[in-house]
């Protein structure tokens, strides 16, 4: 049985090379155990993953590559003499941080214009609950569409994941997230431009394996994954860091719809059956909506 | 391909239905527990195994794992986090964290 927060720091984590079960031909690539507990390791559900383990053994590199973190881009979106866009800078990390939580500075982009972001008024807060976005502000009222079985009235709960986070004329975005692998199946095509690439008819051939994606994905239209990818492995959103914001909700309480009935039955059937549902929505009111100082990020405060 | 050191399962997934096919196709895959499209099972790494992967070899994707995920386990890897906790029940005092009560 797996810990949910086990998984949830192994999901964050972002390995560049996934555990042995999921991913067994990259898996060798590593140095570095990754395993926390006895042998309970979920894997990592990422596209970087795949595709860096693709490019890992292309390039027949046993080292580990650097910890692709999650660069912040703040976008100015008035025409005033601001400066223009900074991207991101990748910091990696070592090993010894993996499971640790780590303490990775801000990059220059987030550390140079937070404080703007931060001094102007109102903020809004792309929350995601269970992967769903909400565009919120301080003193809202969300009415969510499913009822959230632990939560009782007056309870304050921390809203940890954000996609986006604005005032009037900043925004902080998470980073892109990486670009989505197709899996390779039998019915999977490459298409390549006849523009640059040969002119031989290349339907109807298998999508290359890993070794070779680098000549053949190229040209290819979408990058092909080396194995058959799950659902549950395929792209996801990425998040903003943690500690960049505080987003606080009450639990107001329970709505519920008006009762509907269903009636189910078949032609020439003279026996109808009902169905009642009534759902039941849990409401929240936004308390805080909070973008944290530079200071107090890197100090580490951990409270409010 | 580099595998791993151990490499104790198959884990197979059905990626092509059987339908249309001769009876034999979906006895094996009901024999390999594939009921439905993009179900996942894992079976020991054996002949017998191989033989019935090798029957319907182009109705499955095939990859060697060295370790076994139960359904429990594979539906929880398919929920997304939850994006919340909860800091402070009602009632409790302000220094509670995490949701424990304090009486």
């Amino acid at each position: 049985m797996l810990s949910l927060n086990l998984k949830r720091a192994l999901l964050e984590s972002r390995l560049p090379v996934p555990p042995t079960f999921l991913l067994p031909w990259a898996a060798s690539l590593t140095t570095v155990s990754h395993t926390t507990g006895a042998g309970n390791v979920p894997p990592p559900l990422l596209n970087t993953v795949q595709q860096v383990s693709a490019e890992e053994q292309a390039a027949g590199s046993v080292t580990r590559k650097a910890q692709t973190p999650k660069p912040k881009r703040v976008d100015p979106t008035t025409t005033l003499a601001r400066s223009a866009t900074v991207a991101g800078t990748e910091r990696p990390t070592t090993p010894s941080t993996l499971f640790s939580s780590p303490v990775a500075p801000l990059s220059e982009s987030v550390r140079d214009l937070l404080p703007l972001l931060q001094a102007q008024g109102s903020h809004y807060i792309t929350a995601h609950i269970h992967d769903r976005p909400y565009l919120i502000t301080q003193g809202d009222t969300v009415r969510l569409p499913f009822f959230m079985k632990d939560a009782e009235p007056g309870d304050v709960l921390r809203l940890n994941k954000a996609t986006n986070i604005g005032s009037r004329d900043y925004t902080l975005k998470a980073s892109a997230p990486a670009p989505k692998l197709k899996s390779a199946t039998t019915t999977t095509r490459m298409v390549l431009d006849p523009t640059t690439g040969s002119l031989e008819s290349h339907s109807r051939v298998m999508p290359a394996t890993s070794l070779d994606s680098n000549t053949a994905g190229a040209s290819a239209a979408m990058a092909v994954a080396p194995h058959f990818i799950p659902h549950i492995a395929k792209g996801k959103v990425s998040y903003l860091d943690e500690r960049l914001f505080v987003c606080r909700a009450v639990v107001m309480g329970m709505e519920s719809e008006p009762m509907r009935m269903k009636e189910k039955t078949k032609r020439r059937n003279r026996k109808i059956k009902t169905v009642r549902s009534k759902h039941r929505y849990t409401v929240l009111k936004i308390k805080e909506v909070r973008i944290r100082g530079v200071e107090e990020i890197e100090g580490g405060g951990e409270l409010a | 391909m580099s595998l791993p050191a151990t490499t104790n399962y198959f884990r197979i997934t059905l990626l092509r239905s059987a339908i249309g096919l001769p009876k034999k196709s979906s006895g094996v895959l009901a024999a390999l527990g594939l009921h439905k499209r993009l179900r996942t099972v894992y079976h020991p790494v054996s002949q017998t195994v191989a033989g019935q992967v090798f029957a319907v070899k182009e109705l499955v994707d095939v990859q060697e794992v060295d370790q076994a995920l139960t359904k429990r386990e594979m539906r929880e890897l398919r929920q997304p986090e939850s994006g919340f906790y909860v800091e402070r029940r009602a009632g409790a005092g302000k220094d509670v964290i995490g949701g424990r009560e304090v009486v």
